[in-house]
């Protein structure tokens, strides 16, 4: 009898093992998702109750806080300094009361904003309140920020246009701005109808609303930015096409059809006269017809699979919520079977291509990084309302797109770009100090393709980047060009995030 | 003196001053209610900012009651186990500061009541003590414990005294006095059992009827107990109460195990309690729908997984060290008081304080085996196995309930949860498992020949199996 005495015990003591393991997996394993569960009454009721953490730029200006609530339910109320209210609305994004909080950095890092318990790091902190907010420290410089915002916003006829600058070597974005923005200080007001007048008036279900932040929630046909690409491809997949040289042509016929493919502004003086010759030429001087043809030699599959390298048709891992962020598209290469012309019209960003001017600046600094693009991120660091760290983002490639030798050959063709006098980016002017390397874009949109979308991507200095920057104007009259309306702007962010870091 | 020494010789013949054992558990008295104290005050100061000021009336009180019992066991039971009053102790403290704690929160009264049902406890664990002399006299009125524990299971079903409360029909209400008489019935029961399962031990493990050519147990010995048995189950059944009923259904077969060695026992413990289950999930719907929080409580979130979701979010803000004593949010804790008492302890005192409140049960189930293995005749053994198996086994259902190990079946933590009837019959079953341990613990030979069953009596389970073969 003792032994199964013996043996009872023993199936107790298992049994209180076995409970002590699952109760290490809900306190301990589980803890933090449990705590911070979106459905776990604690967590809305510590949110009212206690302020969220700030967020700060990277050169420590305070872009939202929180104070105490001079009325409705909330003991806090979220302030977004009126100085970067509108600057940064988009990237920081808005914790309404009644609208909730879906955008933006605010959304994006909600948990660590957030009021919540920490678990205790010392006997004595047992005993005390241990719910604390994180400050969130941004990669965004409200310097660059503000050139690029007045830059973006003196585009004659206020159009909607968007920036972004990133450094190339760690992914860090430095600036990202979208014409229009808003202020999100009325969004977030403690008296309800404020708030919904200030919502309505942002007209949020249309396309054009500003709280869509062009930057990197939508895509637009790349053009002639798209030819970075296109370059790369033919250096990677068959080198050989480089050497080919072009005879000097306005217009081409394409294979199947009577539409002529023709270079842009093939009937202005300064458009075809340099067309002719290898890709040293074409690249600088931008010639459609040049490209249209390298890239029907090339094929669908290379072309498709360099657009995938450099993050085409698939989502970008920025770290601001992914519901929002536009996914650029390049055509599956089944598209283009006995449909070779597409081909052509793809291969200088036309066509179906399109892109995110995000995903223009990571190309950009892919090639500035040897070949590598870095995930893009906003966030530096958090830290603990005690000044503890937290968390700090420590850069991680996201992809291989193309070799150092590779990139360095792109990297000379974007050079002549603005070095070579029938360079299109040339006549912008960009100081011969700043060593920029730049490729200009001008998308034939619109019913008649009578309208263009401006682009221009760029890095500098192109033997050391520092800063990676792509520029759009969408839908602009078609007597524009890139270099003409974004040209002026991308002078100005490079000139400005030069003169930051230098 | 010469007179009791010739009843009962060597059996009052104790060396002066007190024994090792007593104290020691002098010692981690002190110990539990120093932490008592603390964790009384540091909750209060948690919740209300402010300094109790009847920390020094719970102190005096505390002392007491911890004076009293513990007198009770220098005179009544000297050389019981050391640690089973201290720990029954601790868990009361936890228990009653976590009342108070959620009475705050809600605005309740609660407390004070569990105040007095604790003195009530202590007292009925000496009158316990001073009534069962000696473990045989329960053995010799043990159709008597069956009556009575049998009418305790009966009660909530008799119509005006019976009372719903929760979905389950447990309660008696006689005049402003409200309990819960399952909990007092199980005790009983479970004397029966070892009494009635020593007795007949031979019949129920050695094989004598013959089926085909193979010899198995003879069925007839276990008829009556069997009756009992599932009348037992059937009313708590009809009650809708599945924990208590699981409860007893397991201590049953343990025990019918334990006595008789046959694992066959177990087997068939094991496949009809698989049977009950799936009849029960069929038959009463509060047994359905806790099945399906358990499988799955996050889709039925708002429903019938509500209280474990709650359970589990309190639990997880808790962490590792709890959000603090006095600092939780106990009002979002369903059933606070009763079933679920350990979460709001695993909320304010994180794992850390959890694992208390288990290693606390842990450590009495230890006693409580050991006590079993020193006791001095074969009832007293199976009687300690039993009222141990009791305790731990509702500790473990409560939390494993809890912490989803099992289906959450709303029974009450031992010691912990609030409830007069509950604190009560844990006190009286701390007082049996103390006068066990007393005759097992004294030292020199036991003289009581009396005995109707002696330590050495061969287990049959080791008897010469030839019959077997």
């Amino acid at each position: 009898m003792e032994k199964r005495i013996r043996r009872v015990g023993i199936f107790l003591v298992l049994c209180f093992v076995a409970l002590f393991i699952q109760l290490n997996n809900i306190q301990v394993v589980k803890a933090h998702s449990l705590a911070t569960n979106p459905a776990n009454p604690r967590v809305t009721s510590v949110a009212l109750d206690n302020p969220r953490g700030d967020i700060i730029s990277a050169n420590g200006v305070t872009l939202a806080t929180s104070v105490p609530a001079t009325s409705g339910p909330q003991r806090y109320q979220r302030v977004y300094p009126a100085a970067t209210a509108s600057l940064f609305a988009n990237i920081v994004g808005f914790d309404s009361p009644v609208y909730g909080n879906y955008r933006g950095v605010e959304a994006e890092y909600n948990s660590y904003l957030t009021a919540h318990t920490v678990p205790a790091t010392s006997l004595s902190s047992l005993f005390t309140n241990r719910t604390v907010e994180d400050n969130v420290t941004l990669t965004l410089n409200t310097k660059l920020q503000a050139t690029m915002a007045a830059a973006l916003e003196a585009v004659p006829g206020h159009p909607p246009a968007a920036a972004v600058a990133i450094d190339p070597s760690t992914g860090a974005i430095l600036a990202m701005y979208s014409t229009p923005s808003f202020n999100p200080n009325p969004l977030v007001s403690p008296n309800i109808a404020t708030e919904k007048a200030a919502y309505s008036a942002l007209d949020p279900t249309s396309q054009s609303t500003p709280l869509i932040a062009s930057a990197y929630q939508q895509a637009y046909a790349p053009g002639s930015t798209f030819k970075m690409v296109t370059s790369s491809a033919i250096y990677e997949h068959d080198p050989a096409l480089a050497k080919i040289t072009f005879p000097l042509q306005g217009c081409i016929s394409l294979p199947d059809t009577n539409v002529p493919f023709c270079n842009y502004g093939y009937n202005t003086p300064q458009g075809p006269e340099h067309c002719g010759g290898n890709i040293t030429i074409l690249f600088p001087v931008s010639c459609d017809t040049g490209f249209g043809q390298l890239g029907m030699k090339l094929g669908p599959t290379s072309l498709y699979d360099e657009a995938r390298a450099f993050g085409f048709d698939q989502k970008i891992p920025i770290d601001l919520p992914p519901a929002f962020v536009a996914v650029s598209n390049f055509p599956a290469p089944s598209t283009f079977v006995g449909n070779i012309p597409y081909l052509a019209y793809s291969a200088i960003g036309q066509g179906n291509v399109i892109a995110s001017p995000l995903q223009m600046a990571l190309v950009a600094s892919g090639i500035a990084n040897k070949g590598v693009i870095m995930k893009p991120h906003v966030m530096a660091e958090i830290t603990s309302t005690q000044g503890k760290l937290v968390k700090s983002y420590t850069p991680t490639p996201w992809l291989r797109a193309t070799t150092p030798a590779i990139a360095a050959k792109v990297t000379a063709l974007m050079r002549s770009v603005v070095t070579n006098p029938i360079g299109t980016a040339y006549p912008v002017g960009f100081p011969a100090q700043d060593d920029v390397a730049a490729k200009t874009g001008t998308a034939q949109v619109g019913v008649h393709s009578q309208n263009t979308t401006e682009w221009m991507a760029a890095f500098a200095p192109a033997s050391h980047p520092t800063v990676a920057i792509a520029v759009v104007v969408p839908n602009q009259p078609g007597s524009l060009t890139g270099e003409s309306t974004s040209g002026p702007i991308a002078l100005k962010l490079i000139t400005s995030a030069l003169a930051d870091h230098l | 003196m010469a007179f009791a020494t010739l009843r009962t010789p060597k059996v009052l013949r104790r060396p002066k001053g007190p024994k090792p054992r007593r104290r020691t558990e002098l010692g981690l008295m002190v110990g539990v209610g120093v932490i008592v104290a603390i964790m009384y005050t540091l909750m209060v100061l948690g919740s209300t900012a402010k300094v109790p000021t009847d920390v020094g009336p719970l102190l005096v009180v505390l002392f007491l009651l911890a004076a009293t019992a513990h007198i009770a066991n220098r005179v009544l039971v000297p050389d019981a186990h050391p640690v089973v009053l201290p720990l029954a102790f601790l868990l009361n403290g936890i228990g009653y500061t976590m009342i108070v704690r959620i009475d705050l929160a809600t605005h309740g009264n609660y407390a004070s009541l569990q105040a007095i049902w604790t003195a009530v406890g202590v007292a009925a664990y000496i009158v316990t003590l001073t009534v069962v002399r000696r473990s045989r006299d329960l053995d010799r009125y043990r159709y008597l414990l069956l009556a009575i524990g049998i009418g305790l299971l009966v009660m909530p079903m008799v119509p005006g005294i019976g009372v719903d409360i929760g979905g389950a029909r447990l309660w008696v209400h006689i005049g402003r006095l409200q309990f819960q008489p399952v909990e007092l019935g199980e005790i009983l029961l479970c004397l029966f059992f070892a009494s009635y399962f020593i007795e007949r031990r031979e019949l129920l493990s050695i094989p004598t009827a013959r089926v085909g050519d193979r010899l198995v147990v003879d069925p007839r010995p276990l008829i009556p107990i069997a009756l009992a048995w599932v009348f037992a189950i059937g009313v708590i059944g009809l009650e809708d109460d599945i924990g208590f009923a699981a409860l007893l259904f397991a201590v049953f077969v343990v025990m019918l195990w334990v006595a008789t060695g046959r694992s066959m026992y177990l087997l068939v413990g094991l496949v009809g309690f698989a049977v009950a289950a799936i009849a029960a999930g069929f038959l009463f719907r509060q047994t359905n729908i806790r099945v399906e929080a358990w499988l799955d409580p996050w889709k039925y979130a708002e429903t019938s997984g509500y209280q474990l979701v709650q359970s589990w979010f309190a639990l997880g803000s808790g962490g590792l060290g709890g959000v603090g004593l006095g600092l939780g949010q106990a009002w979002r804790i369903p059933n606070a008081l009763d079933d679920f008492i350990f979460v709001v302890i695993g909320e304010e005192m994180g794992l850390l304080g959890s694992t208390v409140v288990v290693v606390a049960f842990l450590l009495l189930v230890g006693a409580g085996m050991r006590i079993a293995q020193a006791a001095r005749s074969q009832f007293a053994k199976l009687t300690a196995t039993g009222l141990t198996v009791i305790i731990g086994l509702q500790a473990f259902i409560i939390i494993g309930g809890i912490v989803r190990l099992v289906p959450e079946t709303g029974i009450t933590l031992p010691f912990v949860s609030y409830g007069g009837s509950a604190l009560l019959s844990n006190y009286i079953l701390i007082a049996l498992l103390m006068r066990i341990s007393d005759e097992g613990g004294r030292t020199g030979p036991e003289t009581e020949t009396m005995h109707r069953t002696i330590g050495t009596e061969p287990d049959p389970a080791s008897a010469p199996t030839s019959v077997l073969t």
